[in-house]
């Protein structure tokens, strides 16, 4: 494509100023996003944030009230929403005809993208779903269907690719062959805009992040600007005498410690202040039975952006 | 060159790949064959005829209610012009609704709007190209009609000459013509039965509304027709364009109503495709579905317009001249009875020298009713009087079932034989028995 030297040194994502209503509700209250070549953002948010909409507004299938978007350095219009060459992606569960194989549903929208050669093979076989080319849609499981989207979005060979929960309703080992696809795209240069409820994911896979909130940005930035700022992590603590082991961690500085809902404590500390407590835990007979992450850092950031008081 | 004047010559050149409203239609199609409705419409079409023709061998009987119906064993040519009857009344709207009743709709049910509009072709094209296949499988379906049931007709009762509608002899080829013209006038009614089948499928998102919303039309509008005598009204309503046919048949034949049928159907198809471009256009697919009350309010404003509309039809029925006046079926019957006669006397082996030679006189009234001599019904009776070339006079009685459409049904007093002929044309139909015709409303 010679437009493509171009379009590299375009920016994939501009959306400024996005708003989108429903009645009294604001889904989407003033946001920018930017995402650059080759970068992985990860936009991230409780239910009902947010995310979906903004992501149907940048895919063309809802107009913005307010604010701009532009894709690949080309402006998005309202009034025809015509998705650009070189973006590709889909909103929730991706859907497919049910009464064609999974081949003939991306023969279709080969057609839909303009004819020509397209790498449905390349693409099938990247999604791992070349062995039930023939088999009919309406019988694949979401996982599944989820590939099928993938491969769908990988056929329009993009610069661009937006991706709404990709590895929902994909086994562990399906989850990780589309991690490794995403930084497989993002190495070659394909700016990727996933949301995510599993801050786990995101870690794995984004340079960037974007936390919403109720339909507005509580937090952008690089992840390591995010884990630089992120608490320590939440970890669960059993211990043979979890009363004693509550007063005595009490006493230490930097140690925030409180009994869990359940039993035994949840414990957040800092690397070596939580060295200090298993020491003094040791020094005072009180046995450590269980130790483990509850929360991760970029876990606890999460929900203290989108729970805390705003 | 500015990175922002780069990029927008980039775009120009990556839009020069703009899919097309032909790619759309040829994948709209590709689905509509992979689906069942339009399998069953394409195999209903491909066998009914025959079946029906079978039927008819069978039977022996025949559909003497429905123009051409008693001729369907005398000419091949009759069993397409039943089968053209039938398919007017219900068929076509039925079969407008299997195509394209569940076209959009069925994008919802399947959840893949936002497949289709995360490619490169925008919803323009989207929706021409889906209309596009709509339409092409409606006339591919018609065609397939039209061909099958020619051939049903001629291999039931071969390509004998068709007694047309004003008792003209129509020979085997111009019957032919005449026959695949017919389908043609009747697709074009159709095709805006097919417009309102995109209408309710892409503004009731429903595809039960979508299939059986024209044949609901179509039956609607039938009542309608049956309910005033006034010719405004009846102009106006989609479905009289299934009648538009009849005037090829007669002699002289008649074009007004086709004329009429095609203008209405057209002024049918741009509303009905410009409304459900106006509700695909301005649709947001954000994905928040509204509310079960809510959900139903369209629907329900929709059903209550349709019903609104045909109530206010219903009233303005009677307004207008009346299409049915004794004038008109007095200059109708003349000429089809003087016909008739003189196929009669030739098929019996006697020598009239030309229809010039028998003067006919024709005078109809309804009996009994408040309006005389108009409006539709089974209660007229026509005096004819036949006054042979000796002056001698044969008066003759013949009740009159006439139709709102304009077509009639003349059964004869006995005294013009039975419903076979005897003597050297024994075994075929007396024409004088019972004939229908139709005259210009």
């Amino acid at each position: 494509m010679p437009s493509s030297a171009t379009l590299q040194r375009t920016a994939a994502v501009e959306c400024r100023a996005l708003v989108k209503q429903f009645g009294e509700t604001r889904a989407v209250d003033g946001v920018d996003v930017d995402v650059e070549r080759g970068q992985v953002l990860g936009l991230v948010g409780p239910n009902g944030a947010g995310k979906t909409t903004l992501l149907r507004m940048l895919l063309g299938l809802a107009r913005p009230d307010a604010g701009t978007i532009a894709l690949l350095g080309r402006r998005l219009d309202t009034n025809d929403p015509r998705l650009p060459d070189g973006v590709a992606g889909f909103v929730e569960e991706p859907r497919f005809y049910p009464y064609l194989s999974v081949r003939a549903n991306l023969e279709l929208l080969v057609r839909l993208d303009g004819g020509g050669a397209r790498p449905i093979d390349g693409a099938l076989e990247r999604a791992g779903l070349a062995r039930i080319a023939r088999q009919k849609a309406g019988g694949l499981s979401t996982g599944t269907r989820q590939r099928l989207g993938i491969a769908a979005a990988l056929i329009r060979e993009p610069l661009l690719i937006v991706l709404d929960e990709p590895a929902s309703g994909l086994d562990p080992a399906g989850a990780r062959e589309l991690r490794a696809l995403v930084r497989e795209l993002a190495r070659d240069g394909v700016a990727v805009l996933l949301s995510s409820h599993d801050m786990a994911e995101v870690e794995d896979l984004c340079d960037a992040v974007t936390i919403l909130r109720r339909g507005r940005v509580v937090w952008d930035g690089p992840l390591e600007r995010l884990r630089a700022e992120a608490p320590a992590a939440v970890r669960r603590l059993e211990t043979s005498d979890d009363a004693r082991a509550l007063s005595l961690a009490r006493k230490l500085p930097r140690v925030r410690i409180e009994p869990a809902p359940d039993r035994g404590l949840t414990v957040s500390a800092g690397g070596a202040d939580l060295d200090r407590l298993v020491l003094h835990l040791a020094v005072a007979g009180i046995a450590v039975r269980r130790l483990e992450v509850e929360q991760t850092p970029l876990e606890s950031m999460f929900f203290t952006l989108t729970e805390g008081p705003r | 060159m500015t990175e922002s004047v780069a990029a927008a010559a980039a775009w120009r050149e990556l839009a020069r790949r703009r899919v097309g409203v032909v790619a759309v239609c040829r994948v709209e199609l590709r689905k509509l064959a992979a689906q069942v409705p339009l399998r069953f419409a394409a195999a209903v079409c491909l066998v009914a005829p025959f079946a029906f023709a079978a039927m008819l061998r069978v039977q022996q009987a025949v559909p003497a209610d429905t123009l051409f119906g008693r001729w369907v064993h005398a000419s091949g040519f009759a069993v397409p012009l039943v089968v053209l009857g039938f398919a007017g009344s219900w068929g076509f709207p039925v079969l407008a609704g299997l195509v394209a009743g569940d076209l959009f709709s069925s994008e919802d049910r399947y959840g893949t709007w936002k497949t289709a509009l995360t490619r490169s072709c925008s919803r323009f094209e989207l929706f021409a190209g889906k209309t596009a296949a709509a339409m092409l499988c409606t006339v591919g379906l018609v065609a397939l009609l039209a061909v099958t049931s020619l051939a049903a007709g001629l291999l039931e009762a071969g390509d004998r000459p068709l007694l047309g509608l004003s008792g003209n002899v129509i020979p085997a080829g111009h019957a032919a013509g005449l026959v695949l013209e017919s389908f043609g006038l009747a697709l074009v009614p159709t095709l805006g039965f097919t417009s309102l089948a995109l209408l309710l499928s892409a503004a009731s998102r429903s595809g039960i509304v979508g299939v059986l919303g024209p044949a609901i039309a179509g039956l609607v509008m039938q009542l309608l027709s049956l309910v005033g005598s006034g010719e405004v009204v009846r102009t106006l309503l989609l479905g009289t364009g299934f009648d538009a046919w009849h005037g090829l048949f007669a002699s002289p034949a008649f074009d007004r109503p086709a004329g009429q049928a095609a203008l209405v159907s057209l002024a049918y198809i741009l509303l009905l495709l410009g409304g459900a471009w106006v509700v695909v256009r301005r649709r947001d697919f954000a994905g928040a579905s509204p509310e079960p009350r809510r959900r139903w309010l369209a629907p329900g404003c929709w059903g209550a317009a349709a019903a609104a509309a045909a109530a206010l039809l219903a009233v303005a029925a009677p307004l207008g001249p009346p299409t049915v006046t004794a004038g008109r079926l007095d200059a109708a019957i003349t000429p089809a009875f003087t016909s008739l006669a003189a196929l009669q006397q030739r098929e019996l082996g006697h020598e009239l020298g030309g229809r010039t030679s028998m003067k006919v006189l024709t005078t109809c009234s309804r009996r009994g009713a408040s309006t005389p001599y108009r409006g539709p019904g089974d209660d007229w009776t026509c005096a004819i009087t036949a006054v042979a070339p000796d002056l001698r006079q044969l008066p003759l009685n013949y009740d009159v079932d006439v139709r709102p459409n304009g077509c009639y049904t003349a059964h004869g007093p006995t005294s013009v034989g039975g419903s076979t002929l005897r003597g050297r044309g024994a075994g075929k139909l007396n024409p004088l028995y019972a004939f229908d015709g139709c005259f210009e409303d």
